[in-house]
């Protein structure tokens, strides 16, 4: 109490002019929230007032409510078998690939932190997956999966039709995208390992604790927050994914996903409000994985901003 | 305080799922204001078009001296700069200049480049070079002059089937400026003479090493099919336009032709994946004894580390048994914009694309299949293209493909099903009433 009233009595001395502290703060964050509302909250807004209406593909500048409490796009959307197909291959490819991300890069995270000649190079080396630019990652793939002249089907001496089959066609976009993508998990839980103080290892050392022991003990709970922001960037993406599937399969063989089907509707078939109310749908499913983490794990997110 | 940043961070990026859709976002409200002409309202088969802007054919007599813009997909070859600097050079003197702006390679690109312009009423493309496939969409929409009294004067210089393409309700919304049909590649050194029927080529094809073809799920799927199902009888839509006549025992016995080809194989497996690059590339390894391919494919294949080079000829695709033949017409119009600002300029454009003069021109020098009967007979043509009487013979027996403002899902209703057939996944019989069923509610889209 004592120090608030202090408080305030000082910020009134400084202002003497009389634009109110709280007021003031008000002016000062507006300009961004005003560009934050265009950039962000305008385009969210705008496609869902597309997806609670019909554009007509037939006839020009005709368009219309779309049925009952305009929500007909989403009942098309929910009533279609292909859009729970593409939900089912866009949450298996999401858990599959995000899982063997998080694997592999912490892997290479804990590689990368050892002190040894050439670290700088390999750190730069690893990144440059990451570097290359999705579509060219996947064209790559492409051409190392044809068939039957691939290289893959080279070393194997095979001729299986890769990209063809079910459900080839979607462990090949799993591992592009993991080959792409593990290393900015690794860059990410690089960066956590090197907040944590070597001191708790030497003591650890001293105690007689055993490599895997300070891995366990140690390194995985105090990386633990870094790791669930990796995760929570890298599942986020994953339920986004479009490119890969885009170039490698068109969408054919169990690979479709919500991206590519809400892109199939709006910008191949222009049907705006059904693409509209699939890419509303994809923004909600996101959005329920992102309050589960936050809700789940979101203690330890504050533990890490609190350190 | 941090636990809010957390959930408004996921906010944040959860919305970037959400940008994607609402960048395209159109605003197609119509406007039927301004010039440069009358209006029309047309017709065929309960399709409507009212209010268009007609053309006037004098107007390219004299048009107002200017710029105008030409848009199209990236010039690979050449031939568009070739054919705006021939432009320029023979009109600067009357001060008419045409600007070539190049769009980028893939067609799903072109089209979404030339809509989004068009949904902004933008005058960047005065003329651009139509895909046949989009021509009923553009005009359904009101972004297209109505060409018919020029095209009209002009009607028995074309070939056929090209014309079809710019026709739609009862009206001409351009003026073709190339085409394209698909031969049957076959090896010189392991077959005497073509076979005559679909049949025999598949039956065929199993001694020679195979067939191969462009089997992925994509447009050129929904050709490859069409050229069986149409040369069987099959048909895509009913004559009223308004209903689906796919589910026919014309088209699943094509498929079953093309399945059974796959199973026994008269095809490899890996065609489900191939577009155009993989199906040149199995077909240089030289393994296959056939391949089904546009005519680019002829000089193409000649080039690089070939295996076939020389090795092989063409012939128009053959007849499927107990029926007809057919074959799918591919190619480029010249549509004019509503919304350009000279459309006498632009007319003229598209009268020299499609002259004689440039015609010659593009079949001997990029070997683009011209459009007017008169370029095949021409001495020079027959000397510089060896396959110019089967060329010829291909566009002469080739169709469109249906013309209508929502081909975009009629062509993938075809393509998918009969992609999830040769790959095994669903019967003929099966995948084609399904598509059937699909292109039925394609086509009650609002």
């Amino acid at each position: 109490m004592e120090a608030a009233s202090i408080g305030a009595g000082a910020s009134q001395r400084r202002r003497s002019k009389g634009i109110p502290e709280r007021r003031l703060a008000v002016l000062m964050v507006a300009p961004s929230m005003i560009l934050i509302a265009i950039v962000a909250v305008w385009p969210i807004i705008y496609a869902i007032w597309l997806s609670l209406h019909e554009y007509s593909v037939r006839v020009a500048g005709l368009s219309r409510w779309a049925g009952p409490f305009g929500l007909r796009n989403y009942s098309n959307a929910l009533s279609d078998p292909a859009w729970w197909a593409a939900l089912e291959h866009t949450l298996i490819f999401t858990v599959v690939s995000v899982a063997l991300e998080l694997l592999i890069g912490l892997a290479m995270a804990m590689a990368m932190h050892e002190a040894f000649r050439g670290q700088g190079l390999l750190r730069t080396v690893v990144l440059v997956p990451w570097a290359v630019l999705t579509v060219v990652t996947a064209i790559m793939w492409q051409t190392m999966f044809v068939s039957p002249y691939g290289f893959v089907n080279t070393v194997l001496g095979t001729s299986t039709v890769w990209l063809g089959s079910e459900p080839q066609a979607l462990i090949i976009i799993i591992i592009a995208d993991v080959w792409k993508t593990a290393p900015f998990m690794a860059l990410l839980i690089l960066a956590g390992l090197q907040v944590i103080p070597g001191e708790i290892y030497e003591a650890a050392k001293v105690d007689g604790a055993t490599t895997w022991q300070r891995f366990t003990r140690i390194t995985l709970p105090l990386l633990t927050p870094a790791i669930l922001v990796a995760l929570i960037f890298r599942t986020l993406d994953a339920l986004r994914i479009f490119d890969l599937p885009y170039v490698l399969t068109g969408g054919q063989n169990g690979t479709s996903t919500l991206s590519t089907i809400a892109q199939e509707a709006f910008a191949t078939n222009r049907i705006y409000g059904l693409g509209a109310a699939m890419a509303v749908l994809t923004f909600i499913v996101v959005m329920v994985v992102s309050f589960s983490y936050i809700k789940f794990v979101g203690g330890n997110i504050r533990g890490l901003a609190d350190d | 305080m941090r636990g809010r940043f957390g959930l408004s961070a996921a906010l944040a990026v959860s919305a970037c799922a959400l940008v994607v859709a609402a960048c395209g976002g159109s605003d197609s409200s119509s406007s039927s204001s301004g010039g440069g002409g009358g209006s029309s309202s047309s017709s065929s088969g309960g399709v409507t078009v009212t209010g268009a802007k007609v053309i006037d054919p004098n107007s390219m007599n004299s048009p107002p001296k200017g710029t105008i813009h030409y848009c199209q997909g990236k010039d690979t070859n050449g031939a568009a700069h070739e054919n705006v600097k021939l432009f320029n050079q023979k009109y600067a003197s009357q001060g008419y200049k045409v600007v070539l702006t190049e769009f980028p390679a893939s067609a799903d690109q072109q089209r979404a480049q030339f809509i989004q312009r068009q949904q902004a009423k933008s005058n960047d493309c005065d003329v651009f070079s139509s895909d046949v496939i989009w021509t009923a969409e553009f005009a359904s929409q009101k972004w297209l002059y109505d060409l018919s009294p020029y095209v009209s004067k002009f009607r028995a210089k074309y070939i056929p089937a090209p014309l079809e393409t710019v026709h739609y309700a009862n009206k001409y919304w351009g003026v073709p400026a190339s085409s394209d049909a698909a031969f049957l590649f076959y090896r010189t050194d392991k077959v005497k003479s073509p076979p005559a029927t679909w049949q025999a080529v598949y039956a065929d094809a199993a001694k020679q090493g195979g067939i191969v073809y462009q089997g992925a799920p994509y447009e050129g799927l929904t050709c490859d099919f069409l050229e069986l199902g149409f040369a069987a009888g099959g048909q895509v839509l009913d004559s009223s336009g308004k209903k689906s006549a796919f589910n026919s025992p014309a088209n699943v016995k094509a498929l079953q032709l093309m399945v059974d080809g796959i199973k026994n194989g008269s095809a490899p497996k890996a065609v489900t994946t191939y577009m155009e690059p993989q199906t040149d590339q199995a077909w240089t390894s030289g393994k296959y004894g056939y391949m089904r391919n546009w005519t680019y494919a002829y000089a193409a294949d000649q080039t690089g580390g070939s295996k076939v080079k020389g090795k092989y000829a063409v012939a128009p695709l053959p007849t499927f048994e107990g029926a007809g033949k057919a074959g799918i017409l591919g190619g480029h119009n010249s549509v004019i914009s509503v919304y350009t600002k000279n459309p006498g300029l632009a007319l003229k454009y598209a009268d020299f694309t499609a002259s004689p003069e440039w015609q010659k021109i593009s079949l001997e020098k990029y070997s683009s299949a011209a459009i007017l009967n008169a370029t095949y007979d021409d001495a020079g043509v027959k000397k510089a293209i060896p396959y110019a009487a089967e060329l010829k013979q291909a566009l002469g027996q080739a169709k469109a493909r249906p013309v209508s403002p929502v081909y975009p899902q009629i062509s993938q209703a075809i393509y998918k099903n009969v992609n999830d057939a040769l790959a095994g996944r669903a019967s003929p019989a099966d995948a084609i009433k399904k598509a059937s069923d699909q292109i039925n509610s394609a086509l009650s889209t609002f």
